[in-house]
């Protein structure tokens, strides 16, 4: 399912790529960029990513970026399209996140809950468009509604089975799911045990 | 918005021309000026005189009261016939709008009109200050006023929504307008902008963004001056930093990013836009 993925309008606006000095700015800034990155790995189902990736990939650098005023123009089909004049002797039209931004917007989303680093040099990431504490809420709340309380699942099952296709969970991966359910062990509402040939969970 | 028709709106035009001519006859607002010959007797009037004037009274209240109940829907609908109805009160000496009790506001519901303009135009700009720092164009105004009323609302005009800005600023909202290269920005938070300030917006309009070269070139000033004013933008959150551009920091200004608002917008609109 390829939808086209609507990007904010901060991603066209050229001042995005550049951290802000203003602190309230800022702020705002950085909050744009964290809906901004767990919308589109969301949607392009990225659990995970490496730094470099990240840096290559459109979501920090907008290679379309214009740096001229837009002005309306009624195309001979009668249709209207907002389009820019071409900067003149100015090619550079491109934003670009500097690494160093990247990494704040990082670690912002760490701090919120949403992003955990899978190796002690920082080179790579999970990525999780909703907390595991919320996910583990989707599960449990399933769980009991499903009266399954002191059943037993594989993580297959809880993601991949017949039961849970309309659940908003399923097709999760695993990574970000054993975090859920680390959650909800946590407060004792579940426990991760091992089963024939994997993982498997008890719910109570 | 639905036009009239040439022919109903000629007829319009014609009956209200009358009606104002019968509301506003030089013999009806002359005698309450108390014309001199009245002056020279003293506060004595004749009783006849004192019969002619207070039947002149009653024609000019009858008169006032037909224009109003006829016409009152035309305020609410028109925004054409608003600004001709604004015109003709300026021409008067009234003003319409100056409290909100009072024959005009309440028999033709002309102050709850803009009344209630100035708070659809209030809750815009307060929903939109996180991402424009309290500054709007009067088309990004225009456009999202429209939105908020719907297919079935009566139509307003931009000259509508100055009005009802005015009026806001009248009573001390903090509200400000500025004029840029043909339109304005309307400043809804007090923002301390001063003419250093205005005078750079004015500038920055032409391309969303302005540079010091730019402000240096333009305005003839010390590169201090320029940076302060910039500074104060960033400051106040009007202003974003692009240190990407091509030569030198580039400042840009949500308010004045035209993409921001230009996804749909009716080939009329787009006409109108156009130069």
């Amino acid at each position: 399912m390829a939808m086209s993925f609507e990007w904010p309008w901060q991603y066209r606006f050229p001042p995005f790529f550049t951290l802000q000095p203003n602190v309230d700015t800022r702020q705002k800034q950085l909050a744009a960029w964290c809906s901004l990155v767990l919308s589109f790995c969301r949607l392009h189902k990225q659990s995970s990513m490496t730094v470099m990736e990240a840096q290559e990939s459109p979501l920090f650098n907008n290679v379309k970026l214009q740096r001229s005023k837009g002005h309306l123009f009624l195309l001979p089909d009668s249709s209207l399209k907002y389009l820019w004049r071409k900067a003149e002797g100015r090619q550079q039209t491109e934003g670009k996140l500097p690494v160093e931004s990247i990494q704040i917007v990082l670690e912002e989303l760490r701090k919120k809950g949403n992003l955990e680093w899978l190796d002690k040099s920082k080179s790579s990431f999970l990525i999780m468009w909703r907390r595991p504490e919320e996910w583990g809420k989707l599960i449990y709340q399933w769980v009991s509604r499903s009266g399954q309380n002191n059943s037993v699942f594989t993580l297959y099952e809880l993601t991949n089975g017949e039961d849970t296709e309309d659940e908003e969970f399923h097709g999760l991966d695993e990574a970000t799911l054993l975090r859920a359910l680390q959650a909800l062990q946590q407060e004792h509402k579940a426990e991760i045990i091992t089963v024939s040939d994997g993982r498997g969970v008890k719910f109570f | 918005m639905h036009r009239r028709g040439v022919g109903a709106g000629a007829i319009a035009k014609k009956k209200l021309a009358e009606n104002l001519r019968l509301a506003s006859r030089p013999r009806d607002t002359e005698f309450l000026q108390l014309p001199a010959k009245y002056k020279e007797r003293g506060t004595v009037l004749a009783e006849d005189q004192l019969a002619q004037m207070s039947k002149q009274l009653d024609m000019f209240k009858t008169n006032l009261e037909e224009f109003a109940s006829k016409h009152k829907q035309e305020i609410r609908k028109n925004p054409e016939f608003r600004v001709q109805f604004q015109d003709m009160c300026a021409t008067i000496g009234v003003d319409p709008l100056a409290s909100g009790k009072g024959f005009w506001s309440e028999m033709l519901g002309v102050g709850d009109f803009y009344y209630e303009l100035g708070v659809q135009i209030i809750e815009v700009c307060l929903a939109l200050k996180h991402r424009n720092g309290g500054l709007i164009t009067l088309e990004e105004l225009h456009q999202q006023v429209l939105k908020g009323r719907g297919k079935f609302a009566q139509d307003v005009s931009q000259d509508d929504l100055i009005r009802a800005i005015k009026k806001l600023k009248a009573l001390g909202t903090g509200f400000g307008i500025i004029p840029v290269g043909g339109t304005y920005l309307i400043q809804s938070v007090p923002a301390e902008l001063n003419m250093d300030h205005t005078v750079v917006l004015q500038l920055a309009e032409k391309n969303g963004y302005v540079t010091v070269s730019e402000i240096k070139a333009s305005l003839k000033w010390e590169t201090e001056r320029a940076r302060q004013v910039l500074e104060h933008l960033l400051k106040e959150g009007l202003a974003w930093l692009d240190l990407q551009a091509p030569g030198e920091a580039h400042y840009w200004l949500p308010a004045l990013f035209t993409d921001l608002y230009s996804q749909e917008i009716t080939a009329e609109e787009a006409r109108e836009a156009l130069p």
